[in-house]
């Protein structure tokens, strides 16, 4: 029995686990702590929470190291983690007005309430790789600026001049019947038709790259969604709970979410024509990710052909944790569905070769293989 | 391991202080087989459904765990579902106890509902296997928990399970059939290897996930429940105890099990087990028994039968090997036109 292909007892296992946690601590330095990978990895940590579906800094970055810098790795510790944890309590409905952003472009108008606030971003740089961080840690630029230290300001929501117009069509509108809780795809399965409030939850834990590549294939030409953005923000949203004595909604904690809202001229299929809107909510600073998001829920309002308006489509391929398992999956053992590969493949060849034969010499081997 | 969570009052002003005085006993401990013990009641309802209604695929809010998606989170959720403190539970992957997923989810149970673990088939009382029956005649006090990676058998002719819920729903199978012929009208056969379309009880078509033709006719009228598990896909379903499951075939091209004519195991020379054959450095091509633990039991005792550890004898299940050594590759004695459960070949 030396030769079949993987066998292993759990201490082979369990020495694969310290080789890879080996590779992690094997290098000179010291080791990076979880504080550091907080601080300093902020993006990865924010898509690791996204797409693990729980804001939890701190965990994601334990995550984060743990993974060795994997974010689907990482998401996913982050999610099995999260699966085990009871849930005390569902938060009031947040009001995205309230966010205090500290970024905020509105890329539909040239100006707007409250004004553009380009905040951090590495948008307008130019892409040249900073050799001086080589030789040092660098140190905060902005140290000399004359800041006002208040509080970022709560803005106007800037699709609402566009919906106080009428111009722009009202998803909620579609829902018909459908329930006013929102689906919760963690403890309920999505079945197709899907409520909007599941597509957008789906989206909102997808993978960062696929919500990015199906929300391209969109603007490809691979369906009709090409966008205006309202505005992109990001900041942090307050979280709510309903206090249990006095019932008044108090504020517990504050995730950084990044927020986008689109919206894409409609003409066909409406009496009226008018904008449809696209939205895009997710954890951390993940600003493709949230304008990706808002191309597919416009998109799958749409209902269309192609494959980013497909709501099936979309939240079958979209999830990472699935995508990941199940395309790594194809490294265990197939050696038995392979033998009944190898069994059909062989008597379709021997079949065609006896007919071949039969073909050639109109011999009684041709009835002898029809024969079935 | 095994208490439940409890809800713990913090006293602590930071987080981090929370965080640190949860490390104890909190973060580090879970529930009794994992799952909440509302996850296990809804996987347990699923599972009761699937029961109900043979062969129809359940929804079910699957649950992240632990092990990849893709790598039997379905099954081991059913599995986990079932297991009390006393039960027994086997593992295996492809026919095997030792290979290296097995040993990950047996670990897991272990781990976290500590159960006692077993590589006998004729010893556990829930089975969680990827792509096998074991070879063993299984008994009523035992459960299959298959892992399912496709859980709709019409995926094959149409990508949207949308539309295959409605075929399900009128029982509009008509695609698979044209499927199954063209299959004839161009190839001479089905060429479907496993994952092969399977009526359950006259009504569901069902994907009895990819276990080999050799296994199929093992889920007709067998005294065993099967549970299929999807986690990645979400969903549930079974072959409940003597249940008619027949693979589909036509009238004059019938469903063909995998041939093994000339071939037995090298190392317990059994014939009527399902082989896979495996190519030596040496540039020999060797066929050994794909149920490991089956095959060591026979390596001990070669003429032990499937049904060896029943009070009744002649129960054997799954097809017989022709083991004559005369037939061609494209000869029709592989056939498995009916069950072997009723040809009771317990001789080969």
């Amino acid at each position: 029995m030396g030769y079949v292909a993987v066998t292993a007892s759990e201490d082979v296992i369990e020495r694969a686990e310290d080789l890879f946690e080996k590779q992690r601590v094997d290098g000179e330095e010291t080791q990076i702590s979880v504080s550091q990978t907080d601080e300093q990895f902020g993006r990865i940590v924010g898509q690791t929470m996204s797409e693990g579906g729980l804001f939890a800094p701190r965990l994601a970055a334990l995550a984060v190291k743990q993974a060795q810098g994997d974010t689907a790795e990482a998401g996913f510790l982050l999610r099995a983690y999260r699966s085990t944890l009871e849930r005390w309590d569902e938060s009031v409905p947040a009001d995205p007005s309230e966010m205090c952003a500290s970024r905020r472009v509105s890329p539909a108008y040239k100006d707007v309430p409250g004004g553009q606030i380009l905040g951090a971003t590495k948008d307008y740089t130019q892409r040249l790789l900073d050799f001086d961080l080589l030789a040092d840690d660098g140190a905060d630029p902005t140290e000399s600026w004359d800041l006002d230290p208040e509080d970022p300001e709560q803005l106007r929501n800037v699709v609402s001049v566009l919906r106080e117009e009428g111009l722009l069509h009202d998803p909620e509108d579609d829902r018909g019947d459908s329930p006013e809780e929102p689906v919760d795809t963690t403890r309920e399965p999505v079945t197709m038709p899907a409520e909007r409030s599941a597509v957008l939850q789906e989206l909102a834990r997808g993978e960062t790259g696929a919500v990015t590549a199906l929300g391209y294939s969109s603007l490809r030409g691979y369906g009709q969604v090409h966008p205006t953005l309202g505005e992109v923000r990001t900041g942090d949203l307050p979280v709510q709970i309903e206090h249990p004595y006095t019932g008044e909604a108090a504020t517990v904690a504050h995730a950084e979410v990044t927020e986008c809202e689109a919206v894409v001229p409609v003409f066909a299929k409406r009496d009226d024509p008018q904008f449809a809107f696209g939205y895009g909510l997710c954890f951390g600073r993940n600003e493709r990710k949230a304008i990706g998001m808002s191309i597919l829920d416009a998109g799958i309002q749409l209902d269309g052909e192609e494959p980013a308006e497909s709501a099936e489509f979309v939240l079958d391929v979209v999830d990472g944790i699935d995508s990941f398992g199940f395309i790594e999956h194809l490294k265990l053992p197939h050696y038995v569905t392979f033998q009944s590969t190898l069994d059909r493949i062989r008597s379709i060849r021997q079949r065609k070769m006896n007919s071949g034969t039969a073909d050639a010499a109109d011999s009684e081997i041709a009835e002898a293989s029809a024969d079935d | 391991m095994t208490e439940n969570r409890a809800v713990t009052t913090l006293e602590s002003d930071s987080i981090d202080d929370a965080v640190a005085e949860l490390g104890d006993d909190g973060l580090s401990g879970y529930n009794f087989a994992y799952l909440d013990e509302h996850t296990k009641r809804e996987v347990r309802r699923a599972i009761l459904k699937g029961i109900a209604i043979p062969g129809h695929q359940v929804p079910y809010a699957s649950r992240p765990m632990p092990l990849a998606r893709g790598w039997g989170t379905g099954g081991i959720q059913a599995s986990l579902s079932l297991l009390g403190p006393d039960d027994s539970f086997k593992v295996i992957d492809q026919g095997a106890d030792e290979s290296v997923n097995a040993a990950n989810i047996r670990r897991l149970a272990d781990r976290t509902a500590g159960v006692e673990t077993t590589s006998d088939t004729t010893d556990a009382d829930v089975i969680q296997t990827r792509h096998r029956i074991p070879e063993e005649v299984m008994t009523d006090d035992q459960i299959l928990v298959l892992q399912v990676p496709v859980t709709d058998p019409l995926r094959k002719v149409d990508g949207s399970d949308a539309a295959n819920r409605r075929r399900h729903a009128h029982k509009n199978y008509g695609r698979m059939w044209v499927h199954l012929y063209e299959n004839v009208v161009e190839w001479g056969e089905i060429k479907i290897a496993s994952r092969y379309p399977t009526m359950v009880a006259g009504r569901y078509l069902m994907d009895p996930s990819p276990i080999p033709r050799w296994d199929v006719p093992k889920l007709d009228d067998a005294d065993t429940l099967f549970l299929f598990a999807a986690g990645r896909e979400a969903r549930i379903y079974a072959v409940p105890p003597h249940t008619e499951v027949e693979p589909l075939a036509f009238e004059d091209e019938s469903f063909q099990v995998e041939r093994f004519p000339d071939q037995s195991c090298d190392a317990c020379g059994s014939t009527d087990t399902f082989l896979t054959e495996v190519e030596t450095d040496d540039g020999r091509r060797l066929y050994s028994c794909n149920d490991t633990s089956f095959c060591a039991k026979r390596q001990d005792d070669p003429a032990i039968p499937k049904d060896h550890h029943l009070d009744a004898s002649g129960v054997d299940w799954g097809p017989g090997t022709p083991n004559e050594g005369s037939e061609t590759p494209d000869s029709e004695d592989g056939v498995a036109g009916e069950p072997a459960a009723e040809s009771g070949g317990d001789e080969r």
